[in-house]
């Protein structure tokens, strides 16, 4: 996925500002889509799309901070920029800690809603791609059986096959089998490698 | 010793005594009545004499009495033999009579004589029982209630006082509370208050009744106390003789009241501030949102203006939508001064002097009290066209910034002065506010009427502003007199009645 195929998803029950908003990235040629209300948003929202959402905090049925609150129940891990008319410290604060990655005041001016949505499009291609990584090394770490994690995790600890052998009470010609299985399951090219899959996977004892 | 005059013989002085004489045999019969004693029983002299003496005295006694009558004869000396013990004597219509009896013995040509004399302790004793009771009841339910009573002579300024005000007054038990000592405790800014109420009870055409309420402060802690006291004046020939009444203690409660007082204000300030602030807060979301709208319609079509090639659609759909979003903001705007004017204004014909003096009072009966009041009002004035309770509330709100500012200014309550006059002009009513305060500074005065423009710490700086738009809803002006030499000077007018 590239950061032209990134939509801006703005979510704010006022009309005029949806449309005053639209044109404005329209013009730097992103692509926008508008909801009226929380829910129309929620259900057109998808958890691997890339881009943000430019939320209003304050919207009549569920307002913007509960709707960031939703998204993040459904894993949509879209990164959120909230637009509020008044916005105090407190409330920003609590935004921010719940994972927003800005807050503007309106009226916001061009330059900050822009460098506002690059910023979260940027946040968001990382997140995607950590999320992918992720899963990859999560399904190459899957086939693996007990014993071979076991021998994974003290491997890329850097012990030297004997001490594996001595550490699971196995010889030292069983920690090679098992050493070569696991570099044909995950496909690692290297110890190296497979730390980084191990990592990536989230591989624990 | 000289002999009685002639004619003046033993049975004649015997009947002089005012006190009940018996004279009695060794037997114990009677042998000499006198009128007083005849009528003190009910006897007449013959039924008297010849009787025995205890058929006088009730069956539950005789016995007692001849062992006691016979002990004497064995000792005869003249004493009295009720001493602490109430002899009870018996008519002879059966009525029981308290008496209290000595005897006399008196020895003539060998015989024994006794001389019994009855006192009647009765009557005395009743009344002065009943007396002490009364007196008793008094001084308890005086004690529980607390209260401390005066007898003061005005004419000679002579004071008699009890030992509450005694106490109140912090004198030493023995010494006494005089006058000048009553009158040199009261706190010099309730003087005058409470001369004038001792002022008004002393005029002959009035019902004499006094009540007034002020403070003392006690000689010896330097304590503030607070004391009520109601009484009475006394006439003697149309002229204030006798001032009779008493004091209480109200310190506590006054203190308790004030709590409440302050405490009702906080709240009523806290609320107005969030009436206030949420006013604000829908004002300024409704103003927000069209002008977030034009702002970024505005920076679209600059921006696209920059551009080589313009597409005039898209700019097109900005311009406008700048447009439209101007005139929701405007429409916003009328929406809601519509909505806030939406009580409809009853007027009525008014008398402005009588406004005027009832704004004073509510200002004072709301702990703004002890400031000097002077009203010019100019009578027969013509009623004038105006809300009561709007009119009413601009005067409290001025007389209240007033007494803040000036007590603020660390000015002692008595030296505050307030001048309110009214006067007709033109065709308008005219009422002018001043003070002797510290007056405004000239930049002050420039914002003075602004919304949420305050000097004062706990303010929220509408009252002025409100005041204001209520005068101008009732057809009137308010404003502030620029410069002034002493104190500020507000001025307003209402439109007389047609």
């Amino acid at each position: 996925m590239k950061s032209t195929d990134a939509i801006v998803f703005i979510v704010d029950d006022d009309p005029a500002i949806r449309d005053s908003l639209t044109l404005m990235l329209d013009q730097e040629s992103i692509a926008v889509e508008s909801f009226e209300d929380a829910e129309s948003f929620l259900n057109a929202c998808q958890p691997q799309h890339l881009g943000c959402a430019i939320i209003d905090i304050r919207m009549p049925i569920m307002d913007g901070m509960q709707l960031q609150e939703e998204l993040s129940k459904r894993n949509i891990l879209l990164p959120v920029i909230f637009l509020t008319g008044h916005g105090n410290i407190p409330m920003s604060v609590r935004a921010i800690k719940a994972g927003a990655v800005d807050f503007l005041t309106k009226p916001v001016t061009r330059d900050k809603l822009l460098a506002s949505v690059r910023s979260a499009i940027r946040e968001s291609e990382n997140i995607l791609t950590e999320n992918s990584n992720h899963q990859n090394a999560q399904s190459r770490l899957a086939d693996l059986t007990g014993r071979e994690r076991d021998v994974v995790l003290l491997a890329i600890q850097g012990y030297p096959n004997k001490e594996i052998a001595r550490h699971l009470g196995i010889s030292h010609r069983t920690v090679e089998i098992h050493k070569s299985k696991i570099m044909h399951k995950t496909g690692a090219i290297n110890l190296l490698d497979l730390a980084r899959i191990a990592h990536e996977g989230n591989l624990s004892s | 010793m000289t002999s009685l005059p002639q004619g003046l013989g033993f049975q004649t002085l015997f009947d002089a005594t005012t006190d009940a004489m018996l004279l009695i045999d060794d037997s114990g019969h009677i042998t000499h009545a006198n009128l007083s004693a005849q009528q003190l029983l009910a006897y007449t002299e013959k039924e008297l004499c010849g009787l025995a003496i205890d058929t006088v005295l009730p069956l539950q006694y005789r016995n007692h009495h001849r062992y006691y009558r016979e002990d004497f004869y064995h000792k005869p000396e003249k004493r009295p033999i009720s001493e602490g013990k109430a002899l009870v004597a018996l008519g002879h219509d059966g009525q029981k009579l308290s008496v209290d009896i000595s005897l006399s013995p008196m020895k003539e040509q060998g015989q024994l004589y006794i001389l019994l004399t009855l006192y009647v302790a009765d009557h005395r004793h009743r009344t002065e029982e009943a007396l002490r009771i009364s007196e008793e009841r008094l001084r308890l339910a005086k004690e529980a209630a607390g209260l401390g009573v005066y007898d003061f002579d005005p004419k000679h300024n002579i004071l008699h006082c009890d030992e509450r005000i005694g106490e109140l007054w912090g004198a030493d038990s023995d010494q006494v509370v005089t006058y000048e000592k009553f009158i040199a405790s009261v706190h010099p800014e309730d003087f005058k208050a409470r001369q004038a109420a001792v002022d008004r009870a002393s005029d002959p055409t009035s019902n004499g009744v006094y009540h007034s309420e002020y403070r003392i402060i006690n000689p010896k802690d330097g304590v503030e106390r607070w004391i009520t006291t109601v009484g009475r004046m006394h006439f003697e020939d149309g002229h204030a003789a006798r001032l009779i009444g008493v004091v209480r203690d109200v310190t506590e409660q006054k203190m308790l009241e004030r709590k409440l007082h302050e405490q009702r204000t906080e709240t009523e300030t806290l609320f107005t501030q969030q009436v206030a602030a949420s006013t604000a807060s829908a004002i300024a979301h409704e103003l927000n949102q069209p002008l977030g709208a034009i702002s970024a319609y505005s920076e679209v079509a600059l921006h696209a203006l920059q551009n080589k090639y313009i597409d005039t659609i898209k700019l097109k759909r900005a311009l406008e939508g700048c447009v439209a979003q101007a005139q929701r903001a405007g429409k916003s705007l009328h929406e809601l001064l519509a909505f806030l004017h939406k009580g409809e204004l009853v007027s009525e014909k008014l008398d402005i002097n009588d406004v005027v003096k009832e704004a004073l009072d509510l200002t004072l009966s709301n702990g703004y009290g002890g400031f000097h009041p002077v009203l010019q009002l100019q009578p027969d004035m013509p009623q004038v066209l105006g809300n009561r309770i709007q009119v009413q509330k601009i005067l409290v709100n001025l007389l209240t910034n007033s007494v803040e500012a000036m007590r603020g200014a660390g000015m002692p309550s008595t030296a505050i002065t307030i001048q309110v006059r009214t006067n007709a002009e033109m065709n308008m009513a005219h009422v002018t506010v001043q003070d002797s305060g510290p007056g405004f500074d000239p930049e002050i005065v420039k914002h003075i009427f602004e919304p949420f423009f305050t000097t004062k710490s706990k303010g929220i700086g509408m009252g002025l502003s409100i005041s204001r738009a209520l005068i101008e809803a009732n057809g009137g002006q308010l404003w502030i007199e620029p410069v002034t030499q002493t104190g500020a000077t507000f001025h307003f007018t209402l439109p007389f009645a047609p």
